[in-house]
């Protein structure tokens, strides 16, 4: 029972812990289309296939009225983005590069303010509940604030994204340090540990997973402070051409916009996660 | 901690703010001369008196903003549900849509605000679409997580009693789902005000954003009514939020958040 | 009650007494307890939930403070005694760190000690050796059985050589045939380290097994109601838990349970 019959004893239980539906199903049935490799990749491709499909020979014109100008066909979109590719791609850079640069300000910010809050609770947890209600004043609000505050450059806008990514984080890591198992901080007591140690040790990096729970968060959030932030005021961006195209009535360009934010928004995601597995190997939800 | 211990203060920490506000926009104007001091920073006191002096118009205008958001939340809340329902019972829903609410996720919504108005051109119609599409996916992405939360001893116990399907759903499944479900209406409920807003940017003629605008537009002598919009705006988010809260008060009252905290276990 | 052993005192306790308010009224964990544990003894303490058992062991690691009496733990008090790391402890749970490997769960006391790295990872090696687990030095805790976790918290809990060792139930959450076995190797390594035990158990041929001496506690409130003597010789083999000896100490220390309540 013992020894080194660990793995097989958790193999074992695992095998058990295969729910109630495998039981269930009568034996010596197929395995289900959509539980297949080829169903859970080609559905939803398909899906997508299907729809950009359906738009394309216009067939939500006709269900919802449209007129082609209104709704620029995906063949028009892919156009417009292969003729302006430099563009778009000079301005999606732009905009990630305010992404990123505001969503490290402001995810340190708000590890800081969880980290004083956790330290003196009494106090600390004041700043907490700032952060919070910062979180509150919509970005449609903080973006002309911080025009005015940092000026028309690309200042203006890392200030946004800062304040926008910072209350998620500082809730996430106040939450991260503070779910400590008892008999850890008793254990710690045991050892005749100083705060500061308790901190290092322990809490810190057990916040980790909450950590990059927020910036997973914070990945997308960002991407929405830096296109409103140039939506307001801005002279390159992805958010500058989008609100531009669509006051000139050039839809395309503003679909292709839309469609370059898109990827970038989701490389960006990709790359935290990846970042993620390797930081936090250990956590329960990183094992298969 | 008891409430008064946390009421005192945060109330102590918001005064402190808005003292040193004052005295910073004091400064600004008085001493440093500061170009556009009082745009940056301004009065809070002055701030305050336009707020009073305006209310009607503000309310009026938030009002518009803020039933739109509404309706879109309350639209795309009930449609995201439908859809986790729909993906719990059919592994085939599942697959089609999962991939593409967790892409949505990924995506910046907000961006699509200015689209949505360019297709329709229609104000209403346009805010309360892009509140409702806001809504959408995390509503069907939590409501989701909130339905399979289910533990399978609960399945089972509910199978050994021969339960109906629709009794394992409407006894067991729904109410374990509201949690999930109320986690994503409270993200969803500011973004949704955030959306409607963005929308009256784009050249709407009624509506919160559309004094913000105006009153930025105009330059110094309109500085005191452009942030009482913005308290407005924020204000709006933090109501937005509070209703659901509260909602989920009621209707989901057995969280651990919402027990008291007693002596030790 | 005297113990035959003439060793040294390493723990007594005067009249502790431990007492708090729950819901408005009050409750009495502890009343009144005193007892002498001697150098190198392996002692339990027994006794079925709300006896006070935990809270005693909880007031000897300088956990928690007493409402009355005194205490001294190798010679101080229980506070001195802790910032000296004269004890270590072991709890339920293993309380392993997930993203620690198991070498450095064990290096932890250590390395808050300013211990150099080299010396560390020897010790630590050492212990591994010790409770029979060199092999799993860099697994996670988490590809590790229950049972071979609480071995490495009791490894960890030996890391600074403490002249106690106090372990609050390391083995009820394992099942029998695991903890059987736990017992036998618990003693095992006790015999090479030889230091003072204290040992907090619902378990009375758990407690049987393993002490010189089994002190009963009672509940409502938690009092001492008897302190029972085994004259077991060591070392302790498996067989003996089928022996007539073993036996008629288990019904003595239950009967001792029925006076008490």
């Amino acid at each position: 029972m013992d020894g080194g019959l660990a793995t097989p004893v958790k193999a074992a239980e695992a095998a058990q812990e295969q729910p109630a539906a495998a039981a269930a199903k009568p034996p010596g049935s197929r395995v289900r289309f959509s539980d297949s490799a080829a169903g859970r990749i080609g559905l939803p491709i398909a899906a997508g296939a299907l729809f950009i499909a359906l738009w394309e020979l216009q067939a939500f014109h006709r269900l919802l009225n449209l007129r082609v100008y209104q709704l620029p066909l995906p063949s028009a979109i892919a156009r417009t983005i292969r003729d302006n590719f430099d563009i778009l791609l000079s301005y999606a850079g732009y905009t990630l590069a305010e992404a990123v640069l505001g969503m490290l300000i402001g995810s340190a910010l708000g590890f800081l303010v969880a980290l004083a809050a956790t330290a003196w609770p009494r106090r600390g947890s004041g700043s907490l509940f700032i952060v919070a209600s910062l979180n509150a004043v919509p970005i449609v609000a903080l973006a002309p604030i911080m025009n005015l505050w940092f000026g028309s450059g690309i200042g203006s806008r890392i200030a946004v994204v800062a304040v926008t990514t910072m209350a998620a984080m500082a809730i996430n890591a106040h939450k991260g340090m503070n779910m400590v198992d008892p008999l850890a901080l008793d254990l710690m007591r045991s050892y005749a540990a100083r705060k500061r140690q308790v901190f290092r040790y322990v809490r810190v990096a057990g916040s980790l997973p909450y950590v990059f729970t927020a910036l997973k968060i914070n990945t997308t959030a960002s991407m929405i402070g830096a296109i409103v932030g140039e939506f307001f005021v801005s002279s390159r961006g992805l958010g500058y051409l989008l609100s531009n195209s669509i006051k000139v009535a050039k839809m395309p360009l503003g679909w292709s916009c839309i469609v370059m934010a898109a990827v970038a928004g989701i490389l960006f995601y990709l790359i935290v996660e990846r970042l993620e597995k390797v930081f936090i190997r250990w956590h329960p939800s990183q094992r298969t | 901690m008891k409430a008064q211990g946390r009421v005192v203060p945060v109330l102590a920490w918001g005064a402190a703010i808005l003292v040193v506000w004052e005295a910073v926009s004091w400064y600004l104007l008085e001493v440093a001369e500061v170009q556009m001091a009082q745009s940056k920073l301004p009065y809070v006191h002055k701030v305050l008196a336009t707020f009073g002096t305006y209310g009607g118009t503000l309310a009026a205008e938030g009002w518009i903003t803020f039933t739109n958001a509404a309706w879109g939340f309350l639209t795309g809340g009930a449609a995201g549900a439908l859809l986790a329902v729909l993906m719990s019972a059919s592994r085939w829903m599942e697959r089609l849509a999962f991939p593409y609410a967790v892409a949505s996720q990924m995506v910046p919504i907000l961006g699509l605000a200015p689209i949505v108005f360019g297709i329709v051109r229609n104000e209403d119609l346009a805010r309360v679409l892009i509140a409702a599409y806001i809504t959408f996916f995390p509503v069907a992405l939590n409501m989701l997580r909130g339905l399979r939360s289910v533990s399978p001893a609960s399945l089972e116990l509910m199978r050994a009693c021969a339960a109906s399907p629709w009794n394992v759903y409407w006894k067991l499944r729904f109410p374990a789902s509201l949690p999930g479900l109320f986690s994503g209406l409270k993200i969803a409920a500011p973004l949704a005000v955030t959306g409607a807003i963005l929308v009256e940017l784009m050249g709407a003629s009624r509506g919160i954003g559309v004094i913000m605008l105006r009153n930025l537009y105009y330059g110094p002598s309109h500085v005191y009514m452009f942030w009482s919009t913005v308290i407005v705006g924020a204000l709006l988010g933090i109501a937005s939020y509070a209703i659901v809260s509260g909602i989920e008060r009621i209707a989901a009252p057995w969280q651990p958040e919402f027990r008291a905290k007693g002596g030790d276990s | 009650m005297e113990s035959t052993a003439t060793l040294t005192p390493e723990i007594q306790l005067e009249h502790v007494t431990m007492q708090y308010e729950s819901g408005g009224s009050k409750v009495t964990a502890l009343q009144d307890v005193s007892l002498t544990i001697a150098k190198g003894e392996f002692v339990s303490l027994l006794g079925p939930s709300g006896c006070g058992k935990t809270t005693l062991l909880r007031i000897m690691a300088d956990l928690i403070e007493p409402t009355g009496g005194e205490l001294k733990v190798a010679g101080k008090t229980a506070r001195e005694a802790r910032l000296a790391q004269k004890y270590g402890i072991v709890f339920q749970n293993p309380v392993l760190y997930d993203w620690r490997r198991v070498k450095s769960n064990i290096t932890l006391p250590l390395e808050l000690r300013g211990v150099p790295r080299a010396e560390r990872n020897k010790r630590a090696m050492e212990l591994l050796e010790l409770v029979g687990l060199a092999k799993f030095a860099n697994h996670y805790p988490w590809q590790l059985s229950g049972g071979m976790q609480q071995r490495v918290a009791i490894a960890r809990a030996l890391a600074m050589e403490p002249e106690i060792l106090l372990m609050d139930e390391p083995f009820s959450a394992l099942d029998e045939f695991t903890r059987e076995r736990l017992n036998e190797e618990l003693l095992a390594i006790w015999s090479k380290v030889q230091n003072t035990v204290v040992f907090v158990t619902h378990s009375i041929p758990e407690a049987v097994f393993l002490s010189d001496r089994v002190f009963v506690l009672s509940p409502h409130p938690g009092r001492l109601s008897a302190v029972v003597d085994i004259p077991l010789p060591r070392p302790r083999t498996k067989e003996m838990r089928n022996s007539d000896e073993f036996f008629r100490l288990i019904a003595r220390i239950r009967d001792s349970f029925e006076e008490g309540v």
